[in-house]
């Protein structure tokens, strides 16, 4: 992002435009993949309608908010293997005390548990930030911490949540319907809430800062100890989200959800999004349809008759390709400089 | 690193032994920390149960520590050089698959074929990582993808036959010597340890980890070829990963895909524990043994204090992030 001072307008018209290419580019790029696999998929089955649409969206919610959780850490420097950990503890703390109650109290209780979850993922981002230990270690330790919270939370499966609660989160009462839209809503608002937040305010725009060179940004007066524990808190809410969709897909609350799987997703996706894992480079506008994608595989490949293991060795080799177009590209960007 | 010119080994022979003894210091005291911490651990749990003071009690601890130590020499070796393998633990599983399935062909072949699979996977790994600069984070978790698709496809199909492993792999994962009292799988142990510690402390090789970990393109600079290191530490983080799944499947009789998933995360945590730093340049396998044995003491210690999976998962976790931070206080002191 530096500042050139140009001549012509027309050069700095062509400038603009390339500066637009190189920020926007890839956004764009997964958002117009993500277009013609629906409209692929479309033509794959028989009928494309709003069940199908409905379903696809409504699985990967929870996709899109652990992405979303992982963008902002991974923005701001650091890696947080916990995420995963974070859906399973929120999705039975919600299954366990919103059962049976009726809508206000489940939104409040909802408001709680995004409120707990900040605070909860905040402080592992202090002790990240106090202790100097990286990410990835104490991250492996918050997996398991909470991992265990969830199982004394709720031994076994169970639990449950109220009809209009699910509705928000998949359009139906009871998990399963054809109306997308609530859906598409409930993850707009955060997500475009969390985007102008990284954008356009000073304490997003320090996770940029922080995350490209913590030390340049220390010296320029960004507080890095807060700003961990920030963005470390932002993805407890999104963690806390993931948690409140998956409960209303299935139901119920299960504590031995593997976290940890849940985790290295959130990573794919984040990278595929175009969030460069040394910080400082992304937005989570493009993590919305990798995340997405990533989901969509696996009812592109079924449709296309592929055995479900099969589809499971072409998700990974994708993956890799993908790494190694973008690498590709990351490398000749250097080589230009 | 023959061929570097005589003029710069000169220069840098000066401040090296100070920065040496310097760097040993640092590298020792914790580990020093870390033998106490076990033994308070060992007290801890002869304190909960005295039987646990026994030949049979600590050959528990041992029997966990095993598996955990032999995974984490490969997340040592690859965390040298600032990588990682997160697929290690579905290598393991894949390894233990084969040799099982194989041993109606002759158990040195089912060996020998449970061990190529490691090869193959971690030689992959490191041409992602080496030549292709996948991020080892993503390369290792989508392998560990793959071969969790390509085997469950092919447990119906090519490796339809046998899940139980020979008698002879269950003497060697399960069984012990010397009166009953030394798992032979201790054995096995031992013998990668020794040749881990000499392969990082005495061999080019393992400066050569230590280089690319501490400064890729120092290292690359001088004449290092990085990315035929890289395939050599991935392939063997491979095979060590097979050497655990063998063992953790002779141990348990047959095998499944969901043999040895459980241990990924431990193997991490062993390393970590014992000081080799996730970024790459530092650390010793004396280090990460300790730290296997500290997670095998505090199982056995967590079993005895009649801890469910909840409790013991929160302590888990709170002992990773206690262990490294005062590892990291320490190291920091000096």
């Amino acid at each position: 992002m530096t500042t050139v001072s140009s001549t012509t307008e027309a050069d700095t018209r062509s400038l603009m435009w390339r500066r637009w290419v190189q920020r926007h580019g890839w956004t764009v790029g997964i958002w117009l993949i993500l277009l013609v696999l629906v409209v692929w998929y479309s033509t794959l089955i028989p009928r494309f309608g709003g069940f199908q649409a409905s379903t696809i969206i409504a699985g990967g919610t929870a996709w899109v908010f652990l992405g979303v959780a992982q963008a902002v850490v991974v923005i701001s420097g650091g890696l947080d293997l916990g995420v995963g950990g974070m859906l399973v503890l929120s999705s039975v703390t919600a299954a366990r005390f919103m059962d049976g109650q009726p809508i206000g109290v489940v939104i409040l209780i909802g408001f709680t548990i995004m409120v707990a979850a900040a605070i909860l993922n905040g402080f592992v981002g202090w002790i990240i930030a106090v202790s100097k230990i990286p990410d990835i270690v104490v991250t492996l330790g918050s997996l398991f911490i909470y991992q265990g919270l969830a199982l004394m939370v709720l031994p076994k499966v169970g639990g449950g949540t109220s009809e209009t609660f699910r509705w928000l989160f998949t359009g139906s009462g009871t998990g399963i319907g054809s109306n997308p839209w609530p859906t598409v809503v409930i993850i707009f608002i955060p997500v475009v809430i969390v985007a102008w937040w990284l954008g356009k305010t000073k304490s997003g725009l320090s996770l940029y800062a922080v995350g490209s060179d913590t030390t340049a940004a220390y010296l320029s007066g960004v507080r890095d100890v807060r700003t961990k524990i920030i963005a470390f808190a932002v993805a407890g809410v999104f963690g806390a989200l993931a948690g409140f969709s998956s409960v209303s897909i299935s139901g119920v609350g299960n504590p031995t959800t593997d976290g940890g799987v849940l985790t290295l997703n959130s990573v794919a996706a984040i990278v595929l999004g175009g969030v460069v894992l040394t910080g400082g480079v992304g937005s989570v506008i493009a993590v919305v349809p990798a995340a997405m994608i990533l989901f969509f595989f696996n009812p592109i490949l079924s449709a296309l008759g592929v055995d479900p293991n099969r589809a499971q060795v072409i998700q990974g080799v994708l993956i890799v390709l993908v790494m190694m177009v973008a690498g590709l590209l990351e490398w000749r960007r250097i080589r230009r400089r | 690193m023959s061929d570097t010119p005589t003029v710069l080994a000169g220069q840098a022979a000066d401040p090296t032994p100070k920065k040496l003894s310097l760097a040993r210091r640092l590298a020792t005291r914790p580990q020093i920390a870390l033998l106490g911490v076990l033994m308070l651990l060992i007290l801890a749990t002869g304190i909960v149960e005295p039987a646990y003071l026994s030949v049979a009690g600590l050959r528990n601890s041992l029997i966990w520590a095993i598996p955990i130590g032999i995974l984490a020499a490969g997340q040592t070796i690859l965390m040298l050089t600032g990588g990682i393998d997160l697929s290690i633990a579905m290598i393991a599983t894949a390894s233990a698959y084969v040799t099982a399935n194989q041993s109606v062909n002759g158990t040195v072949f089912a060996i020998v074929a449970g061990l190529a699979v490691g090869f193959i996977a971690g030689s992959a790994n490191g041409i992602g990582v080496g030549v292709f600069r996948v991020n080892p984070l993503i390369m290792t978790m989508a392998m560990a993808g793959i071969l969790l698709g390509l085997f469950s496809g092919w447990a119906t199909t090519i490796f339809a036959g046998s899940t139980q492993m020979s008698d002879f792999m269950r003497t060697l994962g399960g069984r012990n010597f010397f009166g009953g009292r030394i798992p032979w799988a201790a054995l096995v142990w031992a013998v990668v340890a020794v040749g881990i510690i000499f392969l990082l402390r005495k061999t080019g090789f393992g400066r050569n980890l230590y280089a690319i970990g501490d400064n890729a393109v120092a290292a690359r600079l001088s004449g290092i070829r990085v990315w035929q290191v890289l395939i050599a530490a991935y392939a063997m983080s491979g095979v060590l990963g097979s050497v655990a799944g063998l063992l953790v499947g002779g141990r348990v009789g047959a095998v499944d895909l969901q043999l040895v998933g459980f241990l990924l995360l431990p193997s991490v945590a062993a390393a970590v524990i014992g000081g080799t730093s996730i970024f790459g340049g530092v650390g010793t396998y004396t280090g990460t043994i300790l730290g296997a044995l500290i997670l095998g003491v505090l199982q056995s210690l967590l079993t005895f204090l009649g801890a469910g999976q909840a409790v013991q998962q929160v302590l888990y976790g709170s002992i990773i992030i206690g262990l490294s931070w005062m590892y990291s206080r320490l190291s920091a002191a000096q």
